[in-house]
């Protein structure tokens, strides 16, 4: 024969390994050893054909045909496998469905809520994924595994099984099974050293060692939980424990902050040395505040003073802060409503067409909501508190108002008011920028310009054009009213003749 | 029968009316068993030793790459606006494509009946589990706060109070790699269990033979369990077989569904597919030519079988040569401007050396295969092999790279320099591969035996039949 033969018939002369049989066993069957596929297969159809039907045959690789020799049936697993697919197939979309398209809506990309076309990779996955595991789980559940004792494997010549040695086994359990027969129907098919399969007699207790190693592992395996599950209940004065510290801290320093960067510790740096900040060049009490410094240390020393020192100590004008000159120019009630401060009559921005359209832009955006965008105070905040009737709101002042006007209001008081705020009107110090507000201030005036200017206020080159249009316009109600006067007699006379 | 497998035949010839023998030599059942088990039985070679332990510290600078870039954040890899997929994403591509030739060897190739690959297929399975492990090392690391990478998955989350976006290719593509890798895993551990309990049983010291008896589940070689082992692994491979495909479509998906000129082409997912078996093939070539001569089985794997592997890589070169041509073609066709920018960019424009480095490697090298001669002379295939790894990554990096280089704001155009971390990473991923890799064949059965013991009975049979007019 061929050279794959002959360490199989060199191993049948060495017969040492033949079981006994001791009292109590059972055994489970018999079994013979193959040297090759044909005569294994030869062997099988006759074990089939003699009626046994729970034969196996042990095989180092599959065997082709040994399921029509041995008279195995044909496995359920596809259904199992098909089963699971479908399984997955429901699953993912459903997930996908329920999670995007009803639970977590969202649109994306433009697509439906429910995008199935979207949806076809993940339930194309879990269904393979479900359907493979129901293969791979499925064949070893059906064929009981994994099974560490086996009858099988107490004979040391079973060892190749899975080397180069085919085994044919006939089970007790067939119902014509009779050891000696079935001893010498293998023996009549070739079948060498022909064994009886007995009971595993091999301790079947678990070393004491490895049983107190496996619980101390799981009882260890807990304490992580524990000491979680016990932290999230208790409370605890000390900052959370940060594993990760997920950008919760920022190392860039706050305001006020102390640093180690520093020789004097502070985070808020001051200008570096001969530069200037952006408006430093504004920096002028008058510019600033709207009062004529020079006039207020004359008539009111106190207040300039406290006035150039607060000013000093901060540039940022708040709200709570208020101005000191504007509450405290004088000491007695009476005298306080008498304003004695001397406030800038005149703009200190030189008027132009640019500085009136940002001032024109600055009220539009800050002012016009309450003041309206004519100043006449009836912006749209004050006509949806009037429709509220908000009984805390104090209207604001009409533009127009004879005690806004230039003379009884100075420039530099109008300055003040939009930089400190008055009554309900907040200070904008914050958030308009000091020569903005002197551009809202000449802009206001234009506004009080164009709704209550007289003839003089007119350039005397387009004085005439304005006079003769006026002329012309009283003319025409001249005649009009003329008109109506004859109209009314022709109507009299018309009555009387009547 | 003894004339047809005698000792030196040139199984590489083609005889009209008889199949190649793919089993050499006086090979007996029991000589696979002993070739086979003698690799993880033996004291570890020399060689092994060495490539061990440089593959250990390699992977180990990997871990440490991973631990600073935990530590530090993604700022220590060169991604820098606009190229916000750098290097990482090139080297998981890289490793997913590589991971496709042995699911594909062990599926579609067993579903078509192709006996030739039953002595290379556990190898390039491990190769696909392997390259998968170091594929999706990457993206988990890449999201950022990697310790939030469990953010993917779909469970019912009492801080975020919402579900992933199952709209997006990115989260497909969190299904489909991980669908992968667990069904590749199965397939591979399941097609090991039968060689498992051979080691099983040859094992005498009764640690290992605990370890391997564990591991091998009781298997016993009945037939029964036979006949429901072989329905389940054809129906793994029939369900892997449509998985291979989808993979790498849905990883192209990851590009082709933006709106970056140079990504946003239908081309994309037959072309990755292709240009993920080419990887593959050459990968699985790189590491068998010295393996079989290392261990000693040229019995098993034979020059024939690396024949095949080489047609493969030649036919799979053409397909990603052709993607290439067509992608211009399409470019011009279309008439976009910004896709004919892209594709001119990508030919003429900053990256030029890596786009000829790429066409040099994978679509000038692998035609030496056109040559019989170089189809079976092992090392000029390793070093074509090597050569398209080498294209293979850099196609990754061109696509990558050059598109975000140069998006639809001109302002923000940038050149990607990578960093040490990036190097390292790159250099680490192999690292790990290896340490896996040279792991697997001291440990486990490197060559289906079952399976080649199968088609040697096969063999025998015909061999026989023949000899006696026809058989039983």
């Amino acid at each position: 024969m061929n050279s794959n033969f002959q360490t199989a018939d060199a191993m049948t002369d060495s017969n040492t390994n033949v079981q006994t049989i001791r009292d109590g066993q059972t055994v489970h069957g018999v079994v013979a050893e193959f040297s090759d596929v044909d005569s294994l297969l030869a062997a099988c159809r006759k074990v089939r054909d003699a009626g046994y039907t729970k034969a196996d045959a042990f095989t180092p690789f599959p065997v082709h045909h040994i399921d029509e020799a041995l008279g195995i049936k044909p496995t359920v697993l596809p259904w199992i496998a098909l089963a699971a697919g479908l399984t997955g197939t429901t699953i993912a979309l459903v997930m996908q469905i329920w999670m995007n398209g009803i639970d977590y809506q969202y649109i994306i990309s433009g697509k439906p809520y429910i995008s199935l076309p979207a949806f076809i990779p993940v339930t194309f996955e879990l269904t393979i994924l479900l359907a493979s595991f129901g293969t791979f789980f499925g064949m070893w559940a059906l064929n009981g595994l994994p099974k560490f004792s086996n009858p099988m494997f107490t004979s040391p010549r079973f060892d190749r099984a899975t080397d180069d040695t085919f085994f044919l086994y006939l089970n007790a359990k067939d119902s014509q099974f009779e050891e000696a027969g079935a001893k010498a129907f293998l023996d009549e098919l070739g079948g060498q050293h022909v064994e009886p399969v007995l009971d595993d007699d091999s301790s079947t207790t678990i070393p004491k060692g490895l049983l107190i190693g496996l619980a101390a592992t799981i009882a260890l395996s807990f304490i992580p939980a524990l000491v979680v599950a016990r932290m999230r209940v208790t409370k605890s004065t000390s900052p959370r424990f940060h594993i990760f510290p997920d950008m919760d801290f920022s190392p860039a320093k706050d305001a006020q902050q102390t640093t180690t960067l520093f020789v004097d510790g502070r985070s808020s740096r001051p200008d570096v040395p001969g530069t200037v900040s952006r408006g430093e060049f504004d920096w002028d009490l008058d510019f600033q505040t709207g009062i004529d410094m020079e006039q207020l240390a004359v008539t009111d020393s106190r207040s300039a003073e406290r006035l150039v020192a607060w000013m000093q100590s901060d540039t940022e004008t708040s709200e709570e802060d208020g101005d000191p000159a504007a509450s405290d120019a004088s000491g007695s009630p009476e005298e306080a409503m008498v304003d004695k401060t001397p406030w800038l009559t005149e703009n200190p921005v030189e008027i132009s067409a640019s500085v009136l359209s940002k001032g024109q832009q600055q009220f539009n955006i800050y002012c016009s909501v309450c003041h309206g965008v004519n100043g006449r105070g009836n912006g749209l905040v004050n006509r949806r508190a009037q429709d509220i009737l908000a009984t805390t709101w104090t209207p604001p002042s009409n533009m127009h108002d004879a005690t806004l006007h230039e003379d009884v209001y100075p420039d530099g008081k109008l300055f003040s008011t939009i930089t400190n705020g008055i009554r309900k009107m907040p200070g904008y110090a914050g958030q308009i920028k000091t020569r903005d507000r002197w551009a809202i201030v000449a802009y206001v005036r234009a506004l009080q310009a164009s709704q209550d200017a007289s003839l003089a206020d007119v350039p005397a080159e387009q004085r005439a054009a304005i006079e003769a249009e006026q002329n012309e316009v009283e003319a025409e109600l001249e005649a009009a009213a003329a008109a109506a006067e004859a109209a009314l007699d022709e109507a009299d006379a018309d009555e009387s003749e009547n | 029968m003894s004339l047809a497998l005698s000792n030196g035949l040139d199984n590489t010839v083609e005889r009209p009316g008889q199949r190649a023998p793919l089993v050499l030599g006086d090979s007996t059942y029991h000589s696979i068993t002993e070739a086979v088990c003698k690799i993880a039985e033996q004291p570890p070679s020399r060689a092994w030793v060495i490539g061990f332990l440089v593959a250990v510290h390699l992977a180990t600078m990997l871990g440490l790459c991973i631990a600073y870039l935990i530590y530090t954040g993604v700022g220590v890899w060169g991604n820098r606006a606009p190229i916000f997929w750098g290097w990482p994403i090139v080297n998981f591509v890289f490793w997913v494509g590589i991971g496709h030739a042995g699911t594909l060897i062990s599926a579609i190739l067993y579903l078509f009946r192709q006996e030739w690959r039953t002595s290379i297929n556990r190898t390039a399975e491990a190769m696909t589990i392997f390259a998968v492990v170091c594929a999706g090392t990457f993206p988990g690391i890449h999201v950022g706060r990697a310790w939030l990478a469990f953010w993917l998955a779909p469970y019912p989350s009492l801080n975020l109070w919402m579900w992933p976006q199952f709209r997006s290719p990115l989260l497909w593509d969190v299904f489909a790699v991980s669908t992968y890798a667990t069904v590749s895993l199965l397939f591979w551990y399941m097609g090991m269990v039968p060689d498992l309990a051979t080691f099983r049983d040859r094992s005498k010291n009764p640690f290992r033979r605990a370890a391997y008896g564990v591991l091998a589940l009781g298997w016993s070689g009945s037939s029964r369990h036979w006949m429901r082992y072989e329905k389940a692994y054809a129906l793994l491979a029939a369900f892997a077989a449509p998985l291979v495909l989808s993979v790498h479509t849905i990883v192209s998906f990851d590009f082709a569904v933006s709106q970056v000129p140079g990504w946003h082409t239908t081309i994309f997912p037959p072309y990755f597919v292709a240009g993920a078996i080419f990887s593959g093939f050459a990968m699985v070539i790189t590491l068998m030519v010295p393996a079989r001569t290392i261990f000693n089985i040229e019995k098993l794997i034979t020059i024939r079988h690396l024949e095949n592997m080489c047609k493969i890589i030649l036919t799979t070169g053409m397909i990603v040569g052709l993607a290439y041509g067509t992608e211009f073609f399409i470019a011009w066709y279309g008439q976009v401007p910004e896709e004919k920018f892209a594709f001119i960019n990508r030919a003429f424009g900053p990256y030029w050396w890596a786009y000829w480095t790429m066409i040099s490697c994978n679509v000038i090298s692998p035609n030496i295969f056109w040559f019989k001669k170089a189809r079976t002379t092992p090392w000029i295939m390793l070093v074509v092999s090597i050569f398209v790894n080498i294209g293979m990554w850099f196609e990754r990096f061109v696509i990558t790279i050059t598109s975000l280089s140069r998006d639809y704001l001109p302002s923000a155009w940038a050149y990607f320099s990578p960093t040490w971390v990036d190097w390292c990473m790159l250099i680490g991923s192999f690292g790990l591969f290896f340490t896996l890799f040279l792991l697997f064949c001291r440990l486990m059965p490197i060559i289906n035996m079952a399976e080649t013991k199968a088609t040697l009975a096969k063999e025998l049979h015909m061999a026989h039949g023949a000899g006696h007019d026809g058989g039983h």
